[in-house]
């Protein structure tokens, strides 16, 4: 059971995700291209429903019903086209390759057994010959993450507090070997201590057992913390995506700015913060032609109603937008005039 | 453990002082009730032609005794037996105490509402599963409907039909009495058979009565858990199918074991309208004939035996889920 020398890559393609409401099959995401390049951590930030979780859950092929994966492929190194896979190899795949982190606000753990017997379970569901040495790692796994793993394995999930719960959702995740880890919003409910420490794990353990990692959260904070690439979600598809110094430090698309003009400073006034006018769009009103951010963009033109907006794609980074333009690198043209005094 | 016999100690603290209570109420509202059974049985042999003098001592002959005293002198009479479990003598079959009439009616009324009651709960929570499951199937849906049409048919409806089809129109099962009088009581293989035969259309009916709501309850307990976050959890980490389903039932299943607890507690009142129509001489029927015939202390007898039941059924319940989940078990050594 000795780990693949190198994390896996995994490329998501085309990924469209659909729900069936009584007005038929609404897409959730529609058509996200995304790459998560070995070894890294890769942040997906998003409103409430733009899209992250279902993108998050299409890793495993596990988008619930009345959602389907209506078109793309997501491929992971060492398995192949997840959306391909289905019954037992597809069970298999989930824990022993892919690790998926609940938010911790989730209650993950079976109310009824001890985490120690739930640790078990996950054993005996992955043929693990040698349960003691599964339980031993889980012991590990939990002191390192700074917490007593034989008094944890031998609670019940009452017993942990938030942070406990999160820290033992991580070490599930990880007690098989997976490589590639799912975390959804993983700090959310969190106090602002344990967020920290839940974030400083999640960095120090993807370093150490070299994993590569998505963390899906609504906190721009969180993903400037932890991750090295950036993608940020907005009604069901990518906006802009590229290394997070970058995209924080210079953002192209409209909304990322919006995003980043929203956030309150701890130095200066706090009227500086500015929230993005609008709401974001639900399943039933998201715009089925051109961007689906218009209603809310100081830059919005007359070809954002009818046109999907192009990937406008500059060496490590992308944006999709009508008004960023390639040629005088990436700055969204219209911006570079008017949008600073509009915000 | 100490949590255990902590809560155990408590319980049966506060279950004696209901007993206490419900008995004492029921002992006033007994008093109370119009009619007095000896003065009735002095009336009726005057009535034949019997002298005054001679009735009264033939009445006193016949129970044994005459009651003396106040309502209150009575109360801590009647007490005073039952703290020496003594329930007093029965008047409508004089000589016999209480509690052997209690017993000989109580066995006709727990063991087939038991096995009624058990067979039911396993059908209907194993129905209730599949019902959840493929709730969203036709045969889900027919599992369901038969659970609500079945729980909203009245028991005595169901045990007319029953008797109806199974011993008028296709007569292949015997219509009342507890077995075939022309066998002799005994441990024979033609006794027993004839008291199962004699068993099977109560059992049935008790059977059926309790199926729809079993399976409601199970349904609904199932589609909730199947919400639950760790359910999507145990999935995602790659669990084995039987191992979430185990999950899934056994935290579905929890809510129901204190119906069931309840719902045997109960099961000493006797089931009055099917022991009625199938003639079967359970506790039911025995309060009905105590009530008919102003028999006081068997009234009151077997209103102390249903309050004790429901009492330790109560009891019984709260320990089984001190054991059976954990959040229960901790949350008393927290407080």
């Amino acid at each position: 059971m000795a780990p693949e020398q190198s994390p896996p890559g995994v490329r998501i393609r085309g990924l469209t995700v659909v729900y069936r409401t009584p007005a038929g099959e609404l897409p959730a995401v529609s058509g996200v291209d995304l790459d998560l390049a070995p070894g890294t951590i890769t942040g997906v930030v998003g409103e409430s429903g733009s899209g992250k979780s279902t993108l998050a859950l299409s890793l495993l092929n596990a988008v619930q019903p009345p959602g389907r994966i209506a078109a793309g492929s997501v491929e992971i190194d060492g398995l192949g086209d997840v959306v391909a896979l289905g019954g037992e190899g597809l069970r298999r795949a989930r824990g022993r390759h892919v690790g998926y982190v609940f938010q911790a606000a989730q209650n993950s753990l079976n109310p009824l057994k001890t985490v120690g017997k739930q640790v078990l379970d996950l054993g005996r569901s992955h043929g693990v010959e040698n349960p003691r040495g599964l339980l031993a790692d889980a012991r590990d796994l939990l002191g390192r993450m700074g917490l007593d793993g034989a008094r944890v394995l031998d609670s019940y999930q009452h017993e942990l507090s938030g942070g406990m719960r999160q820290r033992v959702g991580i070490m599930l995740a990880l007690v098989l070997n997976a490589r590639l880890v799912v975390l959804d919003e993983p700090t959310t409910a969190l106090d602002m201590i344990t967020q920290a420490t839940i974030l400083r794990i999640v960095r120090e353990v993807h370093a150490e057992r070299g994993l590569t990692t998505l963390v899906i959260t609504h906190d721009l904070g969180v993903v400037a913390e932890v991750a090295d690439r950036l993608a940020v979600m907005y009604g069901g598809r990518v906006a802009e995506q590229g290394p997070t110094r970058e995209v924080l430090a210079e953002p192209r698309h409209p909304y990322t700015r919006g995003l980043l003009g929203a956030i309150p400073r701890l130095v200066g006034d706090i009227g500086e913060a500015h929230a993005l006018p609008g709401r974001p769009p639900t399943l039933a009103d998201i715009p089925a032609d051109g961007c689906v951010f218009r209603e809310r963009c100081p830059l919005r033109m007359d070809v954002c109603e009818t046109g999907r907006p192009p990937v406008v794609v500059s060496v490590s980074r992308s944006a999709a937008c009508h008004a960023v333009r390639d040629d005088d690198g990436g700055r969204p043209a219209v911006a570079a005039a008017t949008g600073e005094e509009q915000a | 453990m100490a949590v255990l016999l902590r809560r155990l100690a408590g319980h049966v603290a506060r279950g004696f002082v209901m007993i206490l209570v419900v008995t004492t109420i029921s002992f006033l509202i007994i008093r109370s009730v119009p009619g007095d059974p000896l003065a009735a049985r002095y009336q009726k042999l005057v009535e034949q032609g019997m002298a005054p003098d001679a009735a009264q001592r033939a009445v006193e002959a016949l129970y044994g005794f005459t009651p003396k005293g106040g309502l209150w002198e009575q109360y801590l009479d009647y007490m005073g037996g039952l703290a020496h479990l003594d329930l007093g003598q029965s008047l409508s079959v004089p000589g016999a105490g209480v509690s052997t009439v209690l017993f000989s009616a109580a066995k006709w009324t727990v063991i087939p509402v038991l096995a009624g009651t058990l067979l039911s709960f396993l059908v209907g929570v194993v129905m209730g599963v599949y019902a959840a499951i493929k709730r969203t199937g036709v045969l889900g849906d027919l599992l369901a409907i038969s659970g609500s049409l079945l729980h909203g048919v009245p028991q005595y409806v169901l045990a007319l039909l029953l008797g109806a089809i199974f011993t008028t129109l296709v007569p292949i099962l015997p219509a009342g009495g507890t077995a075939d009088i022309m066998i002799d009581p005994g441990f024979t293989a033609d006794y027993i058979g004839s008291l199962v035969q004699h068993a099977t259309l109560p059992v049935v009916t008790y059977a059926l009565a309790g199926y729809g709501g079993w399976i409601l309850a199970m349904k609904s307990s199932v589609v909730t858990v199947l919400g639950d976050d760790f359910i999507l959890a145990a999935e995602l980490r790659g669990m084995k199918r039987s191992i979430v389903f185990r999950y899934l039932a056994r935290n579905a299943i929890l809510p129901l074991f204190t119906i069931l607890a309840l719902s045997l507690g109960l099961l000493f009142g006797g089931a009055i309208f099917i022991e009625r129509i199938f003639n079967y001489p359970g506790l039911g029927l025995m309060l009905i004939d105590s009530i008919n015939n102003r028999d006081y202390s068997l009234m009151g007898g077997a209103f102390l035996l249903i309050t004790t039941a429901v009492v330790v059924a109560n009891i019984a319940a709260d320990l089984l889920y001190t054991v059976i989940d954990p959040r229960v078990r901790s949350g008393g050594e927290a407080a």
